[in-house]
């Protein structure tokens, strides 16, 4: 999570090029992950704790995508990412 | 990634998905209703069903061959055309028409339907429930009858039949092709952000960007699984189309010639179902067609059975069971594609996994609505971008300012 930046935005694109890359890829494998755990588990396991399991997976990427947008919305002069 | 790559894979993401777009916000739409359908039914227009007689647990059904009888006795001449028992209540759906050239000769009247059923109780096989007659008053259509049928059509095939299927199916191929283009486009775009930014203090324009790279990347998954699988349905078609010019050709030619014999000399029902039973073991036995119905053979009862298990549940295997002489033909498991088709229907419903999976898929259905939405907002964008830089080079003075350092800075190799 990015720190409140106190610049301005003129700063900002400048130095925004030079800032390091981040992994791009954890987070939506992950997610792909967990979704696929999800649907699959509900239709092998149909009962008790993989119906259980499939919901959690399931709900797992639409919290992420809820809690990023609070994020966001809450703080509007940061990024709200997450890392 | 060369720029070349990049732009190309910008505008394969671009150009998919502006065709596949509006079609899948009407299908996206009218998909959350069809996902509730039973519960919607419930509640606005309840269950009709008779009360069924409450009898000791344990009580066995009647047999088949009993109500089979009964149904003849009500409409002595008319020919039975399927018997299905219900799977969750105590009945049984006997399915009866004159002939069965008067069902062939439905289909070139839209408005005429000879078949009618008879409800049975299982146990007692005393008469619950009778389909109206074709020359009594139509029922007025309910509301949600309305509704539900525009949605299902709309959703199914926009109102056009097999060449609507085919083409929604194609839409779906090519929603696909715009997820994957567009998981490219997000490890591009993605660099140097952090997974779920969203930039609220720049241009509107980043803001829906990262909308649309955040929506888009925690549904990637379910989309293409839901897309690819609705794909499948739509081929469903075809695929049956194929089965019958194949397999189920070469099963049924030795008898394709004969005649379709009378009802009254054919044998038992109840014994066809305990054969078919027997045949595939762990197969619940889900109906039967008599001898003479358009996809079956002229001397056999066909009988449909499942598996029990979830996963086989909708892998249907037909059973043959001769009508003249009561023996069993054969069994006869679908191919492949068939097999994959029917394992594909539950992952485009989402109804294997109660209420909170429904609730589940409808939420990630919102989401997607939202990848959708934020994409058209970026395109709609781009062109008036394009469209005041036009304006400006013809010499009008524009007062939003807003537009050309955004496009400089979010347009990296997209155009």
């Amino acid at each position: 999570m990015n720190a409140l930046r106190p610049e301005t935005s003129q700063s900002y694109f400048a130095a925004s090029p030079s800032r390091v890359p981040v992994a791009v890829w954890p987070w939506p494998i992950a997610l792909g992950l967990l979704t696929t755990f999800g649907l699959l588990s509900a239709l092998l396991g149909q009962h008790g704790i993989w119906l259980a399991l499939s919901w959690a997976a399931l709900s797992i990427p639409l919290i992420v995508t809820v809690t990023c947008l609070i994020r966001a919305w809450r703080r509007p002069s940061s990024k709200g990412g997450l890392s | 990634m060369t720029t070349r790559t990049l732009r190309r894979w910008f505008v394969v993401h671009k150009w998919t998905s502006l065709v596949c777009t509006l079609f899948l916000l009407v299908v996206c739409v009218t998909g959350l209703p069809l996902l509730f359908s039973e519960q919607i039914w419930d509640t606005f227009v309840g269950d009709d069903d008779p009360p069924y007689e409450v009898l000791p647990p344990g009580t066995p059904n009647a047999s088949l061959d009993v109500i089979v009888e009964k149904a003849r006795a009500l409409y002595p001449g008319q020919i039975i055309t399927n018997v299905s028992p219900d799977d969750d209540e105590p009945a049984v759906l006997i399915s009866m028409a004159p002939s069965w050239q008067a069902l062939k000769d439905d289909e070139n009247y839209p408005d005429r339907n000879s078949g009618h059923w008879i409800k049975f109780d299982a146990r007692t096989a005393k008469v619950l429930e009778q389909s109206r007659p074709a020359d009594a008053p139509k029922e007025p259509r309910t509301w949600t009858g309305i509704i539900m049928g525009i949605c299902n059509r709309l959703h199914t095939s926009l109102f056009a039949g097999l060449t609507g299927r085919l083409f929604l199916g194609a839409m779906g191929g090519v929603f696909v092709a715009s997820l994957i283009s567009g998981t490219v486009l997000y490890g591009r775009f993605m660099k140097r952000l952090p997974f779920g930014s969203v930039r609220r203090d720049r241009a509107s324009r980043l803001t829906w960007l990262d909308l649309h790279n955040l929506l888009g990347a925690a549904t990637l998954i379910w989309a293409t699984v839901v897309g690819f699988t609705g794909l499948v349905n739509e081929l469903q078609t075809p695929l049956f189309g194929l089965w019958r010019v194949t397999d189920v050709r070469q099963i049924l030619r030795p008898y394709a010639n004969l005649p379709v014999p009378s009802q009254d000399h054919l044998s038992s029902v109840q014994a066809a179902f305990d054969t078919a039973a027997k045949v595939a073991p762990g197969n619940e036995v889900t109906g039967l067609s008599f001898p003479g119905a358009s996809f079956g053979s002229p001397v056999h009862y066909v009988l449909w059975t499942r598996g029990a298990t979830p996963l086989r549940a909708r892998l249907f295997t037909p059973v043959l069971v001769d009508a003249r002489t009561g023996e069993l033909t054969g069994a006869y498991p679908m191919p492949w594609y068939l097999r994959f088709l029917e394992i594909s229907r539950p992952l485009h419903f989402g109804d294997y996994g109660g209420m909170p999976l429904k609730i589940l898929w409808a939420l990630l259905d919102v989401v997607v609505i939202g990848v959708l939405v934020s994409g058209l907002v970026l395109w709609a964008g781009k062109r008036k971008i394009a469209t005041d830089a036009r304006l400006r080079a013809l010499g009008y003075d524009l007062d939003d300012a807003e537009g050309a350092p955004v496009s400089a800075l979010t347009g990296e190799g997209a155009r």
